[in-house]
């Protein structure tokens, strides 16, 4: 009575194992697109990283500078204003 | 026999359990494919947004360039026609001027108390140019006046504890006036100085004959009558001759 038991547990351990380990895989080959696809994300997403660095620190210049006109311009109206009051 | 058997069923699921696990960590070929697909899409939604921010970088480094130009243009309008430099190496004297004076101990600044006057002065002037309407030249002109200010001050605290005061009484209790409060043995003992308390407290005292009860009155130090006071002094009395007979002030 153990015997059949016994048999009937090995055996289908076995079976188990083998469509396990039966199941397909890719290649060498694939995977290494994959992984060149992974590092070709990274790259992009760091290119991202410092373009997006890059245009605030450009809006951030543009809008000193936008100050700054808009200072000089009015400098400049009053510096003719008082010109006009000295002739 | 039994044990055989026990060993090898145990035998049997420790390779099955090694097998299999070691099978799970190897990637299968769908897993593959699925990672691909999912990976191509992430890369190709990347490329168009780096591509998007390419092109907005580029867009505001234009504007950027040409906002440089602009304001190097406004700049330059702006002090087309007016001598800046002469006006510039006005404010750096004026900044060289009060640094040294800052410098200077309560003594010394007080000895050199005219040239704080005289850099007010050149502040009144650099206020009257035109170019001090630019913003940057206002703030350095408002720094220069504060800064004068504050030496003002100074001076004003050291003179206010250097000099002694008199608060002046009433006529009908203390008789103050100017002669007899410079008659008193605490004051000058010497009425004849009575010029020196006047032309000290001119601010306050523009009649010598008439000083009010309350008036804190500054006392200078006693010394022969300045060539000032006894000049003040001839004055004073020719005027008052012309008016009436001479009585005590």
């Amino acid at each position: 009575m153990k015997k059949p038991f016994a048999l009937i547990l090995i055996g289908s351990a076995m079976v188990a194992g083998s469509f396990v380990g039966c199941s397909s895989k890719p290649s060498e080959e694939e995977l290494k697109q994959l992984n060149d696809l992974k590092a070709e994300v990274t790259s992009l997403e760091k290119g991202i990283a410092a373009q997006q660095s890059e245009k605030a620190a450009l809006l951030k210049s543009i809008a000193e500078k936008d100050a700054q006109l808009t200072q000089c311009t009015k400098d400049k109206e009053t510096l003719q204003q008082r010109l006009k009051g000295v002739q | 026999m039994k044990y055989i058997i026990r060993l090898t069923i145990i035998a049997a699921l420790v390779s099955v359990f090694v097998f299999s696990s070691f099978a799970q960590e190897q990637m299968t070929k769908e897993a593959w494919q699925n990672q691909i697909t999912e990976m191509t899409t992430k890369r190709n939604d990347l490329k168009n947004q780096f591509a998007g921010l390419q092109k907005e970088v580029s867009d505001l480094q234009k504007q950027d360039a040409e906002k440089t130009q602009a304001l190097k243009q406004c700049q330059e309008d702006l002090t087309s026609g007016q001598q800046e430099a002469p006006f510039v190496a006005n404010l750096d004297a004026i900044d060289a001027r009060l640094n040294e004076l800052s410098r200077l101990s309560n003594q010394d600044l007080l000895a050199r108390k005219a040239e704080v006057d005289s850099v007010q002065n050149w502040i009144n002037e650099a206020e009257k140019n035109p170019l001090s309407a630019i913003q940057k030249y206002q703030d350095r002109i408002k720094d220069q006046q504060n800064r004068l200010d504050a030496l003002k001050k100074t001076i004003a605290d050291i003179e206010g504890q250097a000099t002694p005061t008199y608060t002046v009484g009433t006529w009908a209790k203390d008789r103050d006036c100017l002669w007899n409060i410079a008659k008193k043995p605490k004051i000058y003992d010497n009425a004849f100085l009575w010029p020196k308390i006047w032309q000290g407290n001119r601010d306050q005292i523009k009649n010598p004959d008439v000083i009010h009860q309350g008036q804190k009155l500054k006392i200078p130090a006693k010394d022969a009558l300045t060539k000032e006071e006894k000049s003040a002094v001839r004055k004073y009395w020719s005027k008052k001759n012309a008016q009436v007979p001479a009585e005590k002030p």
